[in-house]
């Protein structure tokens, strides 16, 4: 009875049933990737910025269930994997190798924990008020935020920024039990290594946790409806040769094939597949089926009824060239509208917005943003691939380099992929890079820099490269396509 | 806007200015506004004089120079044409833009065309592809080695038309310069390389809109319904319930234990169960703990139940009709009576009249009470789920007591 008498401190919120608006400079609606950056580059700004993220922590799909902790468990299971198969040609030999699964999930733990709170800590570091709690529109400038810890809290903002993120496109026919039949959440978080598992959709996330599974003992199998494996972006000669690669790992693929129908009432799933042209019908048995055929904008429960904002027919929230709706103090930033579904484009749509609002311009360079699949070797692109560039009538060369002509490479005994140039016939101008091989993801760097700056391989294959380093192959595939390359 | 009138001058012919300080001051019908200086320079020459109505956005008003040129010498470039450029000449016109959104729609001089754009001044979103500028920038290597196998100079770099991103001189401009290919076809990529940058946000399709698609299901489930009239009313659910079994149980006790349990007791002690992990309203809005399921895709995780607070109106029927219809325990019609009165008097009230009929009755087993509830619109289900674990939960009862 006392506590009701004592009264509330100016500074505590949202404890209260309905505590009053506050009018901020800007709201964000989402704590993922998009939306923290934005918060912090906001605070940064010196603008008056609260957060909602209803998950209880900060990072969104990316750092709680996606790209960090699937990761860790890429990470660890290639060195299992290595400790298996790969260490003896290499004069280690080690005794028995035990897979401790339980540990292996505790530590991709302790990474999401600790890069969870540092985001944490930068929202205090930058003055970002965090509010932990569902918020929907009950009006254009106000959100009304349904709190974890009870209660509601409805806030008031002059801008208010959408950035609720993406989820799993479940597979029509098969319930998700995130057991059996899961998503990418589920896959890094299963408890037992299944015996076979399947993966529906041969896309990054596919791959991905096909190959953690597959490296811990599961058999797996890749359908994908496409002829390729990788996504359309990705070129499709490094789409041939990831998959040789693969395949020699133990992954089985079925391309060009469709997935009928699916039943999990039995202890398994049993799952109907047949040629995606026509062809016999055939089943496959799984002890897990991974459902990665893509994602989609997630914007649910946000109210967007209540201020007549509209999505297009995939989804996702319609917005100009400065992300904003058609309410132009509403953007929209991140994997819930246009764009690649991409952690980092997300990033780059947060601050890009944030100086929109504040600067009046920001630049975030679409055809400079790179794509990874982080399977071993990794592969990694930027710009546009052989049948883009044949679509639209774009003469170009092409150059690339084996890394098994690349001395570091020969050395880590890691001599699988290539890097491969495309630049203007004429010009030379970089239109894209296309790497598979070793460290592929942090190579793709000099790649995005390279077209950011509207470099020709001429302007590459002229700057020094360290040796020994694999970014010597970026080099010489860079040499090949202008003239030729020196080791090859 | 397309026309604005020059108010006055704030600097004459050849004063030097700095960044900032205010150039002119324009007008138009609805504002008046002045012109800041995006650069030191000095005013070579004014050609719009103050006073000037209606001058079309993208007229000269005026030639800049560097602070350091020497303005009897300067040739000025030729208006609305783009020249060839002189050494010496690093004129532009005055360039209004404070930011990209008044540039788009502030002053009548800053769209106006000019020979160059200052150098240290680049306009900042929106570079059109293949103008010469001062590289300020060390060349690229391959640039680099171009001029140099050309015998040209390195400052030659500054006349060729530059289309990279930010004015960047690229290796495309300088073979068209030297005609090794096509002299447009730089600047023809740069376009189309720029478009790639940018969302494609020319195609966009709206789902149809969200009271459509709304108001679709929402018919399929009035039809589902007894009458669409019924739709915003409550519904009374109702079931017929024997409490026979409970009375015997009730008599158990008694001869066993020597206490008498009243039957509300057995009824509560039901009610509760039954009002646990209810399917839920399909009114209902989601929590934020299942949109956050959602979001991890474990919305099949997440329980679709809460609990209830339904308290069961009890009305004695007849024995005649039910002991025609045997086995009335599925007798489920969902009717629409409007709610009575308190339902804590309700169960008081039937409960000192109906014990002596139902005691006899529980020996012929003929006894029938119809259990009810007010349901909202949209918990008919769970209304029903209630009354039937009334029903089942009585055996239960029957052990925990």
């Amino acid at each position: 009875m006392i506590r009701t008498l004592i009264p509330k401190s100016a500074s505590s919120r949202g404890r209260g049933y309905a505590t009053e608006a506050s009018e901020h400079d800007l709201i964000i609606i989402g704590g993922g990737v998009a939306g923290y950056v934005a918060a912090i580059k906001a605070g940064q700004e010196g603008m008056k910025v609260a957060c909602i993220e209803k998950r209880g922590v900060l990072g969104g799909t990316c750092l709680n269930v996606g790209c960090i902790p699937s990761k860790s468990l890429l990470n660890n299971s290639h060195m299992y994997h290595q400790i298996l198969h790969d260490t003896k040609k290499r004069g280690i030999d080690v005794g028995d190798v035990k897979l401790n699964l339980k540990q292996m999930m505790a530590a991709k733990n302790t990474s999401v924990d600790g890069l969870t709170k540092g985001v944490e800590f930068l929202f205090k570091k930058n003055k970002v008020e965090y509010i932990k709690g569902t918020g929907a529109f009950s009006g254009e400038n106000e959100v009304k935020v349904n709190l974890i810890d009870g209660g509601e809290q409805t806030l008031r903002g002059k801008n208010i920024f959408i950035a609720t993120g993406s989820e799993a496109t479940p597979f029509p026919g098969l319930t998700i039990d995130e057991k059996k039949v899961v998503t990418s959440t589920g896959a890094i978080a299963l408890e037992s290594v299944p015996k076979k598992m399947v993966v529906i959709g041969g896309g990054i996330i596919g791959l991905e946790m096909g190959s953690v599974w597959s490296r811990l003992g599961s058999e797996v199998t890749v359908v994908e409806f496409l002829g390729q494996i990788g996504g359309p972006g990705m070129d499709a000669e490094i789409s041939k040769t990831t998959k040789k690669i693969l395949e020699k790992q133990g992954m089985k693929f079925k391309l060009g094939t469709k997935v009928l129908k699916g039943d999990s009432s039995g202890e398994g799933v049993k799952l109907e597949v047949e040629a995606a042209k026509g062809g016999k019908a055939e089943t496959l048995d799984a002890d897990v089926v991974l459902v990665a055929i893509g994602r989609r904008p997630y914007t649910a429960g946000l109210g967007l009824e209540n201020i007549g904002l509209e999505v297009d027919n995939k989804g996702r929230l319609i917005i100009d060239e400065q992300y904003r709706t058609k309410l132009p103090h509403i953007r929209v930033i991140g994997d819930c509208t246009f764009g690649p579904m991409l952690a980092h484009k997300a990033e780059e749509e947060g601050v890009a917005a944030v100086e929109f609002v504040k600067k009046g311009y920001g630049h975030v360079n679409y055809n400079a943003i790179p794509s990874v699949m982080y399977t071993h070797p990794e592969v990694a692109w930027v710009g546009q691939n052989e049948a883009e560039l044949k679509e639209q009538g774009v003469k170009y060369k092409a150059g690339s380099f084996p890394f098994s002509a690349n001395s570091r490479a020969k050395t880590n005994l890691e001599t699988e992929g290539m890097v491969k140039f495309l630049a203007d016939a004429e010009t030379d101008r970089i239109l894209g890079i296309h790497i598979v091989g070793p460290n592929a993801g942090e190579m793709i760097a000099e790649g995005v820099l390279a077209i950011e700056y509207g470099a020709s391989s001429e302007d590459v294959g002229r700057t020094s490269h360290a040796h020994p380093t694999l970014a010597e192959a970026f080099k010489e595939a860079a040499m090949a396509t202008y003239g030729k390359a020196i080791h090859y | 806007m397309t026309e604005g009138n020059i108010a006055c001058w704030k600097v004459k012919e050849g004063d030097s200015f700095s960044t900032g300080d205010v150039l002119l001051e324009i007008e138009t019908d609805k504002a008046q506004m002045d012109v800041e200086a995006q650069d030191d320079g000095r005013m070579a020459k004014i050609t719009q004089e103050a006073g000037s109505k209606g001058v079309k956005v993208g007229t000269r008003i005026a030639v800049l120079a560097d602070i350091d040129d020497d303005l009897s010498t300067l040739t000025l470039p030729a208006a609305e044409s783009a020249p060839t450029p002189s050494e010496q000449e690093n004129k532009a016109s005055i360039n209004a833009s404070k930011s990209s959104e008044s540039h788009a729609s502030a002053s009548p001089s800053s769209r106006a065309e000019d020979s160059s754009t200052k150098p240290s001044n680049p306009p900042a979103p929106s570079t059109s592809p293949g103008r010469p500028q001062k590289q300020l920038y060390p060349l690229y290597p391959s640039i680099a080695q171009l001029l140099h196998e050309n015998g040209l100079s390195s400052s030659e770099a500054d006349k060729i038309p530059a289309s990279g991103p930010k004015g960047r001189l690229l290796k495309g401009d300088v073979l068209g310069y030297l005609g090794r290919i096509s002299s447009t076809y730089s600047s023809e990529q740069s376009t189309r390389i720029t478009k790639l940058g940018h969302l494609d946000l020319s195609n966009v399709k709206p789902a149809p809109s969200k009271a459509m698609a709304l108001s679709q299901p929402s018919k399929a489930q009035a039809q589902k319904r007894p009458g669409p009239e019924l739709e915003s009313t409550d519904t009374e659910v109702a079931i017929p319930i024997s409490l026979s079994s409970v009375i015997s149980v009730q008599q158990r006790i008694q001869a066993t234990l020597g206490v008498t349990l009243p039957l509300s007791t057995f009824i509560a002690r039901a009610t509760e169960l039954a009002n646990d992990d209810l399917p839920r309203s399909a009114a209902t809005k989601p929590t934020a703990d299942e949109l956050f399921n959602d979001v991890l895709g474990l919305n099949n995780v997440s329980t679709k139940t809460s609990k209830a607070r339904y308290v069961p109106q009890i009305t004695a029927l007849p024995t005649k009709p039910f002991t025609e219809r045997a086995g009335p325990r599925r007798q489920q019609d969902i009717y629409d009576i409007l709610t009575g009165g308190s339902s804590t008097t309700a169960l008081t009230k039937k409960f000192g009249i109906q014990p002596p009929g139902m005691m006899a009755g529980s020996k012929t087993g003929e006894s029938t009470n119809v259990f009810s509830v007010s349901a909202a619109k949209g918990e008919e289900k769970r209304a029903r789920v209630f009354l039937e674990r009334i029903v089942h939960s009585k055996p239960q009862l029957l052990y925990s007591v």
